[in-house]
């Protein structure tokens, strides 16, 4: 598996692009089976288009990692210690691990300052950073945040968060449109997404599942874009259907923040939210929002 | 006077639900001071808040049963575009600082304003200066957190999540005041629209009356008692 994902990459990546034209659907299909966790940090940088940012921009990381200064330094060693922290790369006080995730965060909140640094860029940086170097990271960070192949992200950071507001109202409508008994069930419980669902989007599941489970997502997620997410949302959520709709308020809370270890098993989720379909509820939904905004 | 319950999934019969929100500035300790009383745990290595998480305990009062419906927040400003929708329906709130950052007491004014903003006018509230096992460190004298706590009307502990310190205490404080409001006041049983965040079935303080949304304390009975 790994030879025919190198021959698709070719040698320093100079095959991928022609590949990705030639044979889109196969590409997705490897994709979705799990890209080889050795080539995962160049296919990563490749599907998101951040290689071609770096190539772009020699030397700007390093001049903001050295030369600038940021408004949020303070905040973001605060909370250094407390992102993945009983993983063993960012476990070391003052170690590497913390050093890179550190600079990566720290150049980003200059090079954005409308941005700047919020709490969970941290679990994505980290996620990041155990598969390539700070620089990359820092690049993938910035062609998610600001679109190089995907609608831009920056809006989950912004202030006031107006993106995970609408990612959080698109939700709602899709659990409802597709799960109607859950739905009727979170209803009457009064239990709404930002209650469970705010770090699904904010980290994009790196924060809160488990990790085998996060980097298959991040493969999709990079490749496809965040519709995975909701379908993801939706996989545990129906997954976990007919055991949620008998709890009620606490223990609900309770069970949408640690689902059971088969629901998190990546080749039964997977599958699952592969065969929801959600984008013509998406769209539906986030024009629904949009006339609700104007209101 | 009032006794702590177990730590687990109480199943006894709840007489009372009291919503409760901590806030306060990142990294003051509001997640360790909740898991310390919900559950008797410190996490060593505990994560950054990412938008909200649950606990839940069930004390006893003045031989009432009562329940905890704790929110825990995210510290960080940005976050109150979600997190604010919460101290709606609370009747207390827990407002943290941390004895060795000068800066976390310095921002309380602005954690209150907020509350008083979004929150209901007769939300009990505690000021928590915790870390106090940290006293080499400490940065906030504690008569100057009790002086403003006096001004401004609010109980004041000095807690460590660390040592369970206090912790019992806070909880408690507030726990009794609200149930000895809502003891005095007549109940009003009203459909008060709770459809934000509200969780279900709490008591909240709306003007002079204690307004219960659904049918009062029966509530609690049928939502708590039952499921294995």
């Amino acid at each position: 598996r790994v030879r025919k994902w190198r021959k698709m990459i070719g040698v320093g990546g100079r095959d991928w692009k022609h590949y990705v034209r030639r044979k889109p659907d196969v590409v997705k299909r490897r994709i979705r089976k799990g890209i080889p966790d050795c080539l995962r940090g160049v296919v990563w940088q490749l599907i998101s288009g951040s290689r071609d940012l770096l190539l772009l921009n020699p030397g700007v990381y390093e001049q903001l990692v050295v030369y600038e200064t940021s408004a949020s330094e303070l905040d973001i060693i605060r909370d250094i210690s407390r992102t993945f922290p009983s993983h063993v790369f960012f476990q070391q006080r003052h170690g590497p691990g913390q050093r890179s995730l550190y600079n990566v965060l720290k150049a980003y909140s200059v090079f954005d300052r409308d941005v700047g640094y919020v709490q969970g860029m941290g679990f994505v940086a980290g996620l990041l950073l155990l598969y390539m170097s700070e620089e990359d990271a820092f690049w993938l960070l910035v062609a998610l945040l600001k679109g190089a192949v995907h609608p831009p992200l920056e809006g989950l950071y912004l202030v006031g968060l107006p993106l995970v507001k609408q990612f959080l109202f698109q939700l709602d409508c899709i659990v409802k449109e597709q799960l109607p008994k859950l739905g009727e069930h979170f209803s009457t419980e009064m239990i709404n997404p930002s209650m469970y669902a705010s770090q699904w989007f904010i980290t994009v599941f790196s924060s809160s599942f488990p990790f085998q489970l996060s980097l298959r997502i991040w493969d999709v997620f990079l490749f496809e874009g965040p519709e995975i997410v909701f379908q993801i949302g939706i996989a545990v959520l129906k997954h976990c259907h007919d055991d949620l709709v008998k709890l009620p308020f606490e223990r609900l809370m309770h069970a949408l923040r640690n689902f059971p270890e088969d629901a998190m098993n990546p080749d039964v989720l997977l599958p699952l939210a592969f065969s929801i379909k959600v984008s013509k509820c998406l769209q539906e939904s986030k024009d629904k929002y949009e006339k609700k905004k104007l209101k | 006077m009032a006794s702590g319950g177990g730590y687990g999934d109480a199943s006894q019969k709840v007489d009372y639900v009291f919503k409760v929100v901590l806030i306060g500035d990142s990294a003051v300790g509001k997640s360790q001071i909740l898991s310390r009383f919900a559950r008797n745990e410190f996490t060593l290595d505990s994560k950054a808040t990412i938008g909200v998480e649950f606990q839940t305990r069930t004390m006893v009062i003045q031989h009432k049963t009562v329940k905890a419906q704790i929110w825990d927040t995210a510290g960080q400003e940005r976050y109150r575009a979600v997190t604010s929708a919460y101290y709606r329906g609370a009747v207390g709130a827990m407002l943290v600082y941390d004895i060795t950052k000068r800066q976390t007491f310095d921002h309380i004014p602005r954690w209150l304003e907020e509350l008083r903003g979004h929150a209901d006018k007769n939300i009990v509230i505690i000021l928590i200066g915790n870390k106090s096992d940290l006293e080499d460190q400490r940065a906030v004298p504690t008569e100057d957190a009790k002086e403003f706590a006096q001004q401004e009307g609010l109980f004041f502990l000095e807690t460590s999540a660390l040592q369970a310190t206090n912790v019992e205490e806070a909880f408690l404080t507030v726990l009794t005041e609200i149930f000895n409001i809502v003891n005095k006041k007549t109940l009003v049983a009203g459909g008060e629209d709770e459809q934000a965040n509200g969780g279900g079935n709490t008591a909240s303080l709306t003007g002079k009356k204690i307004v219960v949304p659904g049918p009062g304390q029966v509530i609690p009975e049928k939502r708590v008692c039952c499921s294995s």
